[in-house]
């Protein structure tokens, strides 16, 4: 038997669990729902001449392809990461996580953000993953440097990067050093001045209890349609911003220097896209200096518009109005080190 | 939202599936995923139907679903691409993109190409190869060579269009085109939007965007992976 964690969740159980009036509502609240996916369906399908109308103009056509590719694109890697998630809930004991690994953030922070390595995938699946470890009891900094190294620093993106910038191996040096010293770097001002507290764990009060395997596919599912409810909200901001403000604007200004390097970091957040994919992206803002374009890639897979909405989804929003601008911010800086450094 | 949650894996996994088996998956993502949207979308529908069945057989016992806080309610809007898949699929990328942001650059870490040797039948190449080649030794490796493009017009002018298709890495929202200007058109030029399949020989010229020069010009329906 597991008994997972539901620690938070106490207090909502103490108040909810033996009210009578509850179980109905409950009941009825489960009918109510499949009624409403249904009645959805239904909707849809009457207003469908409408949509289809509405696809005819080329704005709102090009913002429907965009929100459902990011979508599409991110199910795979949500899935994995909602598996591996899922499976250390299921089969990793609470407290195994915070006995074997260092409690130093000196130590740990630098280990975790190392670590990300060895996860293959983009950023959408590291979420739920780094979520799901704090929730283990690893050292919150550290899971929070493994979430932001992993997307930047596995090896399929540092593969695609040489693919992007053939002959030119300093970029992916560049990349993978500015992307460990930003993750490094956060974690430990994390470490030092965060408030854990802010981590508000939402996704701890649902996991159940039972055979490990029970416990794995109840967690998820929820967690499935937690992250992918806050997926939708960044995909639908990212293909906002993708149909409303033009690249050609920001490269426009992207002419020298810093004004160069802000408005390449400004892109990587609002196009929001995938980690493997970005450097291709980058290579072809050939006007923009390099340093700028190094930003574009070390930004981009630790903060965008689709990663905020997922983090305030899953820590909650006050950790990702103070986490977001933190990590911006030492990004930018990183990415200019390295890259008048190296490139 | 146990009964609601289960429902709604379902559909995301019903509908991915679909995307895969009919191939429209092609307009958003590399044609490579698909393999890997196949095993996601089963996972998922699996993982609904099991919960779907469990929360129908527990229906009694309110212990099932005990959990039904605000956080759960995100997850609704799973339904809003669920509902655009099911009934209109987005198209692909087309015009509208075209020219509000970087193209693909050409020149980097273009090959060296071997001349064509034409044997009579013109040589079907991607838009990328095309602009590199036009780059490579000034287009000399086209060697006079009858060409096939397909893409998009992107853009309609007089005598001829801007011919595009765009590089995808990933998925459609990091889409780069690929821009080739095709010439030597009497009469109707086709649409904005429209697929084409143009057949032509280089023209060199000092223009940014290479030309091609066409000697004949296709409609043809959008091909299933209409990115390079």
């Amino acid at each position: 038997m597991v008994r997972a964690v539901a620690d938070d969740a106490a207090a909502d159980g103490e108040r909810t669990g033996e009210d009578p009036e509850h179980f109905v509502s409950r009941s009825r609240g489960r009918d109510l729902g499949v009624a409403i996916v249904a009645l959805v369906v239904l909707a849809a399908a009457l207003f469908r001449p409408l949509l289809e109308d509405l696809l005819d103009r080329p704005a709102i056509a090009h913002w429907a392809t965009v929100f459902v590719a990011i979508v599409v694109q991110a199910m795979p890697f949500l899935v994995l990461g909602v598996t591996i998630s899922a499976g250390v809930a299921a089969f990793v004991p609470g407290d195994l996580l915070a006995r074997i690994l260092p409690s130093r953030p000196s130590l740990a922070v630098p280990a975790a953000a190392a670590a990300g390595v060895a996860l293959p995938g983009c950023e959408c699946g590291s979420v739920p993953i780094a979520a799901r470890l704090v929730d283990r009891g690893m050292l919150p900094a550290a899971a929070l440097a493994f979430l932001l190294s992993a997307p930047a620093i596995n090896p399929i993106v540092l593969v695609a990067t040489a693919v992007a910038f053939p002959g030119r191996p300093e970029v992916v040096v560049a990349r993978f050093i500015a992307s460990l010293i930003a993750a490094t770097v956060v974690g430990l001002i994390w470490a030092r001045t965060g408030h854990d507290g802010l981590l508000r764990m939402t996704r701890r009060r649902t996991v159940g209890e039972g055979p490990p395997l029970s416990v794995m596919m109840a967690t998820a599912q929820h967690d499935l349609l937690n992250a992918g409810g806050f997926l939708i909200i960044g995909a639908a901001t990212a293909a906002t911003l993708q149909t409303v403000v033009p690249r050609s604007a920001l490269e426009t200004l992207g002419g020298a220097g810093v004004l160069a390097f802000v408005a390449m970091s400004g892109l990587a957040v609002i196009m929001a896209i995938c980690s493997e994919a970005d450097a291709f992206v980058a290579a072809s803002f050939t006007a923009v200096p390099m340093p700028a374009r190094l930003a574009f890639m070390v930004v981009g897979p630790m903060v965008d518009v689709k990663l905020i909405a997922l983090q305030a989804g899953t820590f909650g929003r006050a950790f990702a109005a103070r986490f977001a601008p933190l990590t911006l911010v030492v990004a930018m800086l990183s990415s200019a080190l390295i890259g008048w450094w190296l490139l | 939202m146990s009964a609601a949650g289960g429902t709604i894996s379902l559909l995301i996994g019903a509908v991915l599936l679909r995307l895969t088996f009919t191939g429209t998956y092609g307009r958003y993502v590399r044609v490579g995923m698909g393999p890997w949207l196949a095993v996601a979308g089963l996972a998922v529908f699996l993982l609904g139907l099991a919960t779907l069945l469990r929360s129908l057989r527990h229906s009694s016992a309110a212990g099932a679903d005990a959990h039904d806080h605000g956080a759960d309610r995100v997850g609704w809007l799973l339904l809003a691409p669920i509902a655009a898949l099911l009934l209109v699929a987005p198209p692909t990328l087309g015009s509208y993109g075209v020219g509000r942001g970087a193209t693909v650059d050409v020149r980097a870490g273009a090959p060296v190409f071997d001349d064509l040797r034409g044997n009579g039948e013109p040589v079907p190449m991607t838009l990328l190869e095309f602009g590199q080649r036009a780059f490579e030794r000034g287009g000399a490796s086209f060697n006079g060579a009858e060409i096939e493009l397909t893409g998009f017009v992107a853009e309609t002018e007089q005598g001829g269009f801007e011919l595009a298709r765009y590089q995808i890495a990933c998925c459609a929202a990091d889409a780069t085109p690929v821009v080739v200007r095709v010439t030597g058109l009497f009469g109707d030029v086709p649409p904005r939007d429209r697929w084409v399949t143009v057949t032509g020989v280089f023209q060199p010229g000092g223009d940014p965007i290479p030309r091609l020069a066409a000697t004949a010009v296709l409609a043809i329906a959008p091909p299933n992976d209409p990115y390079e």
